[in-house]
């Protein structure tokens, strides 16, 4: 009798786990269901629940710096996964608002505003495109921090790369010189924004600072790139000038680049700034970028290739 | 005599009702903010630690004061356990103060674990002397100041509604208690002169959490993740301010008690 109830308790037991484990499972699969067809229904992904930063602040109820992480946090992930912000129909539309709140949440957030404004002003699909949302996030640090320096020089920066106003670009420069603390080539770099508006040699410089000067590697890796987009634009066009030249004196395409350098033209092979073989077609005479390069390559700023081209030609013909 | 006996008694109490277990969240905020930040941010890391541990010490505390606070003399008379006590020769008020004292050693003890596991947490990560984490110290000053107001609030309720409503009615000055500016903002706003004299009546009356939240126009969390100093005569202010309404609250508390009969 007794050894008939202990088998019953047993089973009972067994039977509650095994049940326990089973519902346990189920629950991903049922949820994955409700889930796809919430998704149906669902509103814009897109979509930002308090885009007001001073009502953010009042509700915030003195947790002020925690929700500021939590937004810095969002708009890091927000322009950070390439993969989901492909799938929005605007890019970036809520980046600024994300930027906003968390400075007004945290007025002190240095990076928030470097950073931010850097994400802001990069041209679409690197960044949102809107360097005067940048400019704006900038100016509210400036506001806040008159001594900090450094927000100048991103503003100088802005307006010098994005914005193509030199001049503009140049006071800020200027402005920066002059607080203490700040680097002494960023008078030189007003000077030279101020006197060569728009010369390719100042926004080299200005690359070849924020990689050395930025202790971020988000904004280093940018820098770089930049630098090395104008290294790649200037050496096809050299590559295309040179074909022309080949093909002035050969009448007929050079078969690959090494051509060039048999007849003179280069001194070696050129490749890109990571190594990678330019790719050449012989057919047309294009050169491009090859395929298997580890560059991001962003392009040139328009109207830098006449330029280029004509200081080339003289370079050339002197020679 | 009698309220230190009552007060001993209340923190046994509560660490017998397994209050410090919040203890183990507060490790995992910690351990995950240590571990997982530097995925989620780029730079600020410490300072995300900091804001991080404030802000949970901060709101695990207002709950212990709260959900602790609102049972501290229902209880008692719930399970008839005040009657045997009043039957000593203690007075009213000694039980009041004495409940009061031990949940505030309650919520001292904790918030002193909580500073330490942050101090050790942002230790770890190699940041700075142990002097430099003297900078947090007035952020959580300030803290158990606005738990010990929150504590004298839940208390006054305890002495004359049930939990629910006590509950409720301390979570609802507590946020009033963050507006509490906005009030003076709509006083200025209207033309009836009746109307902006209840608004500044209302602002003088609800406490004024926000008076613990930041100092100069500045958060005070942000201050301590920013090694700003803070200014030491409005911490004397603040701490006065907090001495008043607690004592006020508390006589309240002692009054209604007073008067309450238990036959």
């Amino acid at each position: 009798m007794n050894s008939n109830r202990l088998l019953v308790r047993n089973f009972a037991a067994w039977f509650l786990a095994g049940g326990c484990l089973l519902a346990a499972l189920l629950i991903k699969p049922v949820q994955d269901r409700v889930e796809g067809r919430l998704q149906l229904f669902s509103v814009d992904p897109d979509m930002l629940y308090f885009s007001s930063p001073e009502g953010m602040k009042k509700l915030a109820m003195g947790y002020d710096s925690v929700l500021a992480d939590i937004y810095w946090m969002r708009a890091i992930q927000y322009y950070g996964r390439r993969d989901e912000a492909d799938k929005r129909p605007v890019r970036y539309r809520n980046l600024s608002a994300l930027l906003q709140i968390t400075v007004a949440l945290d007025p002190d957030m240095l990076d928030a505003y470097r950073a931010g404004a850097n994400f802001l002003a990069e041209p679409d699909p690197i960044g949102a495109g809107q360097p005067q949302e940048a400019l704006k996030l900038l100016d509210n640090g400036i506001n806040r921090m008159p001594h900090e320096w450094r927000l100048l020089f991103d503003k100088g920066f802005i307006y010098y790369w994005f914005v193509k106003d030199f001049e503009a670009a140049g006071q800020c420069w200027l402005s920066a010189s002059r607080i203490p603390g700040a680097p002494a080539w960023m008078e030189g770099l007003a000077a030279s924004a101020l006197s060569k508006g728009g010369a390719m040699e100042t926004a080299k410089t200005l690359w070849q600072k924020q990689y050395q000067e930025s202790d971020r590697a988000d904004i280093k890796e940018n820098a770089r790139n930049h630098l090395f987009s104008i290294e790649i634009a200037e050496t096809l066009w050299a590559l295309e000038y040179f074909v022309g030249k080949y093909r002035e004196r050969a009448a007929a395409y050079p078969s690959e680049l090494n051509d060039l350098v048999q007849a003179g033209f280069l001194r070696a092979m050129p490749v890109d700034p990571l190594g990678t073989p330019y790719q050449y077609d012989p057919k047309t005479g294009q050169v491009s970028l090859s395929p298997q390069s580890k560059v991001t390559y962003l392009g040139a700023p328009p109207g830098y290739r006449e330029n280029f081209l004509e200081n080339l030609k003289k370079l050339v013909e002197s020679r | 005599m009698a309220i230190l006996a009552i007060a001993g008694n209340t923190f046994r109490e509560n660490i017998r009702d397994r209050i410090l277990y919040n203890l183990i969240l507060f490790a995992i905020i910690m351990i995950f903010s240590a571990v997982a930040l530097g995925q989620l941010t780029l730079g600020h890391e410490d300072k995300i630690i900091v804001d991080l541990g404030l802000s949970s010490i901060s709101i695990f505390g207002m709950l212990i004061a709260v959900f602790i606070g609102i049972s501290l003399v229902y209880k008692e008379l719930e399970r008839r356990t005040v009657y045997s006590l009043l039957a000593k020769p203690i007075h009213r008020y000694e039980f009041i103060l004495g409940k009061y004292l031990g949940l505030l050693c309650t919520l001292f003890v904790n918030v002193t674990i909580m500073t330490l596991g942050l101090v050790l947490t942002l230790a770890s990560r190699g940041g700075g002397e142990f002097g430099s984490y003297l900078r947090l110290m007035p952020a959580v000053y300030l803290i158990f100041l606005s738990l010990a107001l929150t504590t004298a609030l839940a208390l006054l309720f305890s002495t004359f509604s049930t939990p629910a409503l006590s509950a409720v009615f301390t979570l609802f000055f507590w946020v009033a208690g963050h507006f509490n500016r906005d009030l003076l903002d709509f006083g200025r706003l209207t033309e009836s002169a009746s109307f902006r004299w209840l608004c500044n009546v209302l602002y003088y009356l609800l406490p004024n959490i926000s008076n613990f939240n930041s100092i100069d126009g500045r958060n005070i969390i942000q201050s301590a993740a920013y090694h700003q100093s803070v200014d030491p005569a409005a911490v004397m202010w603040i701490s006065v301010y907090a001495l008043l309404y607690c004592a006020v609250l508390l006589l309240l508390s002692i009054a209604i008690f007073s008067r309450r009969d238990f036959k």
